[in-house]
């Protein structure tokens, strides 16, 4: 086999193995979720959403966040494996994203009381999708591959400088507009088995988040191999 | 003391939703890869 | 810098030029503009929302969407006839190509804004007054902002197939900031609230503009050069 496309087997097969790992400590998080840790008194059960919740929030922005970087690291090195990790993040930070959205809705209603509150957290996530899927569908309708690079560099980047002023935006609207709460979520002092599994769960899925990128590195560069090479 | 709120069926939806996700995203992923490293 | 700034003109007044001759885009801006009011007039229940209330919200949707359809034009001109490539050959600074495409994009957002407004006033009868300067104040600076992220864009997009639908599709996000800030001045400019009280807002619009012209002025020659 060409050895570039060894290469990039052998980063799908070590993504696949951070990915099975990770899935199988996450498997372990939801364990410790579920049973390990107290219910709170005051929200009940569903306060235990917040551990995968605040998580996959955590991920959707450092795959974002990857995105930009990696997005002027490219505009300034003009290394295509940055172009390749962006893109990879971009993909990973949507699945995130999706999760974040739909769980954050789930426990905002038994919580908050409404499915929706435009808090900073979530408004910005949302954000965070969109500016995901204009990045992805603006990468898919490029077919020139320096030009395809370029442009999601640049996009990547501009996003990245938003999300302050997003997170400003939010800010200065909130502060003006306050939403009635039904219940605050409280925060004074965490339980060890609350603060135990919730670092467990940030650092389980941050490895997801690299298994998965490692994973969607590897499907990229075999396939620009192949196009290099001239298949299909 | 008030009482504990009955919202158990959110946080199992939450979980659940999350799950497949997560596992959805991963089989896709399996897939590509799969055809990829022919 | 003069020489540069020169040659950007040059390049907004040919725009400009190009624009007249033709009207095309203007002109469907401006139609676009009074639709969405008409149409924003006929969606709302007169007797549940005072026009006050909603103005600022609908004044601000109506010249986001119909600068939006100003921004393409600027560079599907060049595609159309390859004449971008001349342009490009042609020893012209990168940074002034964008300003002055940047410039004629921001002449035609304030010839459809300075249509738009008048019409406004006129079917939702809102007495403007006194805040008037103030909000053409707020116009420009929100204005100024996403016209340049749009003008960035629209050089990208116009490379893609369907320039069009891509365009708000990477863009809206960038809008939010400068068109929330720009609603929020409004109203409270039409309220008569105190300056206190738009501090925070005037603050995002100028650390946008300042952040998002500079990025986009020095991001630009990656987009258009190898």
């Amino acid at each position: 086999m060409n050895p570039e496309l060894e290469h990039a087997t052998a980063i799908m097969r070590r993504g696949r193995i951070m990915v099975a790992l990770a899935l199988l400590a996450i498997s372990g998080v939801y364990l410790m979720a579920l049973r390990y840790t107290p219910v709170e008194a005051r929200q009940g059960l569903a306060q235990k959403i917040f551990y995968i919740h605040a998580p996959a929030a955590w991920c959707a922005l450092l795959a974002f966040s990857m995105v930009g970087l990696a997005g002027g690291l490219y505009l300034w090195l003009k290394d295509p494996r940055l172009d390749r990790f962006a893109a990879s993040s971009a993909e990973v930070g949507v699945a995130f994203s999706c999760v974040m959205l739909t769980t954050g809705p789930i426990w905002g209603k038994p919580i908050w009381g409404a499915w929706w509150t435009w808090d900073a957290r979530l408004t910005l996530t949302l954000f965070l999708f969109f500016l995901f899927l204009g990045y992805l569908t603006l990468r898919a309708s490029l077919h020139d591959r320096s030009e395809r690079a370029r442009f999601s560099a640049v996009v990547g980047l501009m996003g990245l400088v938003l999300v302050p002023f997003i997170h400003l935006s939010v800010y200065l609207f909130r502060t003006l507009h306050p939403r009635p709460i039904l219940m605050k979520p409280s925060e004074p002092s965490l339980p060890p088995e609350m603060l135990h599994t919730l670092l467990t769960s940030f650092g389980v899925f941050t490895l997801l988040y690299l298994g998965f990128v490692t994973l969607r590195y590897g499907i990229a560069l075999a396939a620009d191999v192949r196009e290099d090479l001239g298949d299909d | 003391m008030t009482e504990l709120p009955q919202n158990g069926g959110y946080m199992i939806a939450a979980y659940v939703v999350a799950a497949l996700i997560y596992l959805g995203y991963t089989m896709s992923l399996w897939v590509r890869s799969g055809k990829a490293m022919k | 810098m003069p020489e540069a700034f020169r040659l950007a003109l040059a390049v907004a007044a040919k725009d400009l030029r190009l624009e007249l001759r033709s009207k095309t885009s203007l002109l469907s801006a401006m139609v676009f503009a009074a639709l969405v009011l008409v149409v924003f007039n006929f969606a709302r229940d007169p007797t549940a929302i005072a026009a006050q209330d909603l103005a600022p919200s609908i004044l601000w949707v109506t010249f986001a969407f119909s600068s939006m359809i100003g921004l393409n034009r600027a560079f599907i001109v060049e595609r159309e006839n390859a004449a971008f490539d001349g342009l490009l050959l042609a020893p012209v600074p990168r940074g002034a190509l964008y300003l002055g495409k940047y410039l004629g994009n921001l002449a035609f957002a304030a010839v459809v804004e300075a249509v738009t407004l008048p019409l406004f006033v006129l079917f939702f009868n809102v007495d403007f007054g006194h805040a008037l300067p103030g909000i053409v104040g707020v116009a420009a600076l929100a204005t100024a902002g996403f016209v340049a992220v749009g003008t960035l864009f629209s050089a990208m997009v116009v490379r893609t197939r369907f320039a069009e639908l891509m365009l708000p599709v990477v863009l809206l996000p960038f809008m939010v900031p400068p068109l929330m800030a720009a609603a929020q001045l409004t109203s409270r400019l039409l309220a008569g609230r105190p300056l206190s009280e738009m501090i925070g807002w005037l603050r995002l619009l100028g650390l946008y503009d300042i952040a998002f012209i500079t990025l986009c002025t020095m991001v630009f020659p990656a987009i258009v050069d190898e």
